[in-house]
């Protein structure tokens, strides 16, 4: 019998390849903020904003959603992740400012301080 | 500093758990200062506290950010070689690295550097916000369903039921009750067939940490089962769940779904010859069914009701077979403790209650969330450290933990560390891990009648003491807050309540009381003020307030005009007077004038 420890071994490194594969190793990841007390405030619209500007062609970007961290009074939240810097975690994002920090943070790599989770 | 030229940004998480400050991390954290004033770099770099990083025996610790950098012994000395060559040079001190990879690491990837998450200590809820809990690759690749194949390989069911005894953990429902031991009972018992329930039934006001577990990580509750159901001798799960969470249902749908694809649950798992498959029932929302033996009935299709106890559910459970029952978060200790281990586990913690708790943080605090801090954090810590303190500077008054079945503790509790004794010796419970932080503005007389008015009408009506007990406690409350309180009343409060803790037949009967008991216990005066002299010092009962019209009165007529009633007269520029026979005590009147013209009184 394979050993279940070698099974979930190679299981894991498929697992990782589909991630890979769904383009996780791109410059920017963004993760919006999925739970029911995320939607409840408003994130659904947040996640559309973001498909959208992927579906037209925003590249170099990762998108998932996610489970709620648990910041509640801010929410939704959006995490902009790169390698070798701080993750950038942004609280109480609407439509329009998802717009913003496609415009300004994806494309154009600045973050707004203001509305980042300290 | 310029926006053009910017420099780049390190946070340094410094361990301010109890072993690292005794180990010296206070002197670090003003070393670290001196070292960033010195270099002309403090702008750039910021330092926060952490609580206990559960690396005790290589503290002091300190994490350099971005790159999860973790230095471990670190002394005074260091610091100017950090300083130097990791921040200024890029280069990290490799003979100070330490490698720990904890499964809940993770999450302080990302989340560390944020002040009220840097605080905490995530095991149970170590994935959520870092992971799709759609995507079963997500959780796979965070070493997801590792603890079930390790412990396929490895372990014997009895050795598992060791680990699991040795971590210390205890039931995360409310009651503390150690989970090792459950699992033994139910292991201990023979029969052909037995049940692994999870109770996630959560129904507190205000309570939403399973709610929160499932959505954002559902897989790690799977995982733990089927390690119960291998431990004690089970092939068949159920998780129960409210039907007021649609969207845990389907995420538990599709994790289930999911899981059952690449051969984590059904026949032959992992290929080995144990097989075990779970299924979901949909409870309809009544709080007495959270209750073990309640959830049980109401799984068997009965009217969810309790039944004394022994025989305990790990001998006589689901169907007259041998259950065992774990709530949501005890769950999802489980693969934690199988592949961290048993002996780091323990080392988080207190003397008796082990690991982490989770907590709701809710009410008058500044920052509301999700909490989970290792067993033994005191409330000031949580309330005022990661919560951020009471909104808009008013005073703390009392913080309410528990639940309906909890009580509330005053400032002089701040500095109790949290764990199952010392809440039930406070007066209060850990319960599940609701957390209501309460400030001047809200009379306690009314905090406790909004519990006891839950739980009466939460009571299933099964024994006397909790059915008509609340009731008759409930209407004594009601009339205290309508200024009809009479002489003995909170004696009465009291008798009944202890009656009703004595006498009743499950969980929520005996604790229903909490509430009321603790508040008189800790602010009696209140309730005196309320049925002596007919005042509310919060101002929030209404019957007991009335709103006169004082001398600084300029008769701009804006009262007047938001009066519902009419009960304002006056002519524009001279004082108005409000009728109080009319008055409704709506309280517009005071919210709208500009000139604090009215008194609430």
């Amino acid at each position: 019998m394979v050993k279940p420890l070698d099974i979930i071994r190679k299981k894991r490194a498929e697992a990782i390849n589909r991630i890979v594969g769904k383009g996780y190793l791109s410059t920017k990841r963004v993760y919006v903020g999925m739970a029911t007390c995320e939607i409840a405030a408003g994130s659904k619209k947040v996640m559309e904003v973001f498909k959208e500007a992927v579906n037209k062609g925003l590249t170099d970007v990762y998108l998932s959603q996610k489970g709620c961290a648990g910041r509640c009074n801010l929410e939704p939240t959006v995490e902009v992740i790169e390698e070798g810097k701080i993750p950038v975690k942004y609280g109480k994002i609407n439509e329009e400012r998802a717009r913003e920090i496609i415009e300004k943070h994806l494309k154009g790599g600045k973050t707004i301080e203001e509305w980042i989770i300290k | 500093m310029g926006k053009n030229k910017k420099k780049k940004e390190f946070v340094i998480t410094l361990c301010d758990g109890t072993a690292c400050i005794h180990n010296g991390s206070k002197e670090i954290k003003s070393g670290i200062e001196k070292q960033l004033e010195k270099h002309g770099i403090s702008e750039s770099v910021r330092i926060i506290l952490s609580g206990c990083l559960g690396m005790c025996d290589k503290g002091p610790v300190l994490i350099v950010n971005p790159g999860y950098t973790i230095y471990g012994r670190v002394t005074e000395k260091d610091i100017p070689e950090i300083i130097e060559s990791h921040i200024i040079g890029g280069k990290a001190v490799s003979r100070l690295v330490i490698d720990e990879d904890h499964l809940y690491n993770r999450f302080f990837r990302v989340f560390g550097d944020v002040g009220f998450f840097g605080r905490q200590m995530r095991i149970t809820l170590r994935n959520c916000g870092i992971i799709d809990p759609e995507n079963i690759d997500d959780y796979i690749s965070l070493r997801g369903y590792e603890a079930i194949a390790k412990v396929l390989s490895d372990m014997k069911p009895g050795e598992v039921i060791e680990e699991v005894k040795h971590s210390g953990l205890r039931g995360r429902g409310g009651a503390g009750f150690p989970t090792g031991l459950k699992w033994e009972f139910t292991a201990g018992q023979k029969s052909d067939e037995k049940y692994v329930i999870c109770n996630a039934d959560e129904g507190d006001p205000g309570a939403f940490m399973d709610r929160s577990a499932i959505e954002g990580d559902p897989h790690t509750v799977i995982e733990g089962m089927i390690i119960g159901g291998y431990a004690v001798g089970s092939s068949k799960g159920i998780i129960y769940i409210r039907a007021e969470y649609p969207l845990a249902i389907k995420r538990l749908e599709k994790a289930i779904k999911d899981s059952r694809r690449n051969g984590f649950l059904g026949e032959n798992i992992f290929g080995s010859d144990f097989s075990f498959d779970i299924e979901i029932r949909l409870g309809a929302g009544a709080f007495v069914c959270g209750e073990e033996t309640a959830l049980i009935h109401s799984i068997e299709g009965s009217r969810g009701m309790p039944r004394p106890r022994p025989p305990y559910p790990s001998v006589n459970g689901l169907f007259g077979k041998p259950t065992l029952i774990n709530n949501v978060e005890t769950w999802a200790n489980i693969p934690v403790i199988i592949l961290d281990g048993a002996d780091w586990f323990r080392k988080v913690g207190t003397e008796k209650s082990k690991g982490t708790k989770v907590f709701a943080l809710a009410g008058k605090v500044k920052n509301t969330g999700l909490v989970e801090v290792p067993m033994g954090t005191t409330l000031r810590e949580i309330i005022f450290d990661i919560g951020g303190g009471i909104e808009n500077g008013k005073k703390f008054k009392a913080v309410q933990t528990g639940g309906p079945s909890g009580g509330c503790l005053p400032e002089k509790y701040l500095d109790t560390p949290i764990d199952y004794e010392s809440l039930a010796k406070a007066g209060s419970i850990m319960g599940s891990g609701g957390m209501i932080v309460i400030d001047e503005d809200s009379c306690m007389v009314g905090i406790a009648k909004f519990f006891l008015e839950f739980t009466q009408n939460e009571s299933c009506g099964k024994c006397t003491p909790c059915r008509e007990g609340t009731k008759r406690m409930l209407e004594i409350l009601t009339r205290i807050t309508e200024g009809k309180g009479e002489e003995g009343d909170v004696e009465k409060l009291e008798r009944l309540g202890n009656l009703i803790k004595k006498a009743s037949l499950c969980g929520l009967g005996q604790s229903a009381p909490n509430p009321v008991l603790s508040t008189i216990l800790n602010f009696r005066e209140e309730y005196e003020e309320h049925i002596k002299d007919k005042k509310c010092r919060a101002g929030e009962c209404r019957s007991l307030i009335g709103y006169e019209i004082n001398s600084k009165c300029v008769g701009c007529g804006a009262c007047k005009r938001v009066c519902p009633v009419g009960a304002i007269s006056g002519t524009p520029k001279n004082p108005h007077f409000i009728d109080k026979a009319k008055c409704v005590k709506c309280g517009q009147c005071y919210e709208v004038c500009k000139f604090g013209a009215i008194d609430k009184k």
